[in-house]
């Protein structure tokens, strides 16, 4: 069946590799809190509150735009290799790939309604900022050993 | 749901494969359906009755569990 909502399967390997280096760059930036100064800029921001609780709407931000060029790339990579057909797309992984999403999605909100519970001021900030990109990783994860194990038990099955 | 895709295909000496490339599915959709993991769409139950040349209703049949709500 046609399916009219999913990439070309060749931008999965685009995909891997736009996602797997802007991924590491990602959490090392995250963790070292790394902000080379090449990266400094003035953007336009839409509302701007600053620290000393100033508020402005439209107008220009001094930022590290690291952070944000490795989320987009992240982001991108991540739809590319989700939602990019596989070579042998057809109902059955339609059916595999609509599970996986709504399974995603629970364990995502799962975790959220946790950290809800759990975690206060910046620990569930954190929480947050790992929340926005983990739905697509859990849904990249869960698909693949799906669909992995689907085929390892037909290589199994001998041919009559 | 039982189906007797395996059993059509003994008979028309037909392998997963050769039935898969017919169908215009995986080979792992094929093994599915025989294994009973996998209802397929109304599509390609036509299709699989096309190919082999009887009624939807002799490659399918309805058990007792389908009719539960």
């Amino acid at each position: 069946m046609e399916t009219n909502y999913l990439l070309s399967s060749k931008f999965k390997r685009i995909g891997l590799i736009i996602l797997i280096p802007s991924l590491i760059l990602g959490l090392y930036t995250l963790f070292t809190d790394w902000e080379p100064a090449f990266f400094d800029a003035n953007v336009l921001g839409i509302f701007i509150e600053d620290l000393s609780g100033n508020n402005q709407f439209i107008g220009m931000v001094e930022n590290n735009i690291l952070n944000e060029i490795l989320g987009i790339l992240v982001i991108l990579g991540g739809i590319m290799v989700a939602f990019s057909k596989e070579k042998d797309e057809d109902e059955l992984i339609a059916k595999i790939r609509l599970e996986s999403l709504v399974w995603a999605m629970y364990l995502n909100y799962g975790i959220l309604l946790l950290a809800f519970l759990l975690l206060y001021d910046f620990s569930f900030y954190w929480a947050m900022v790992f929340n926005m990109y983990t739905m697509l990783f859990f849904f990249i994860i869960r698909f693949n050993i799906k669909i992995w194990r689907l085929r390892k038990a037909v290589s199994y099955e001998e041919q009559y | 749901m039982k189906n007797s895709i395996k059993v059509q295909r003994a008979i028309q000496n037909m392998t997963q494969a050769q039935l898969a490339e017919k169908a215009k599915v995986s080979r792992q959709t094929i093994n599915a359906m025989e294994l009973g993991k996998y209802v397929p769409s109304t599509v390609l139950s036509l299709r699989l009755s096309v190919i082999f040349k009887i009624s939807v209703n002799e490659l399918f049949e309805l058990e007792k569990q389908d009719w539960v709500k």
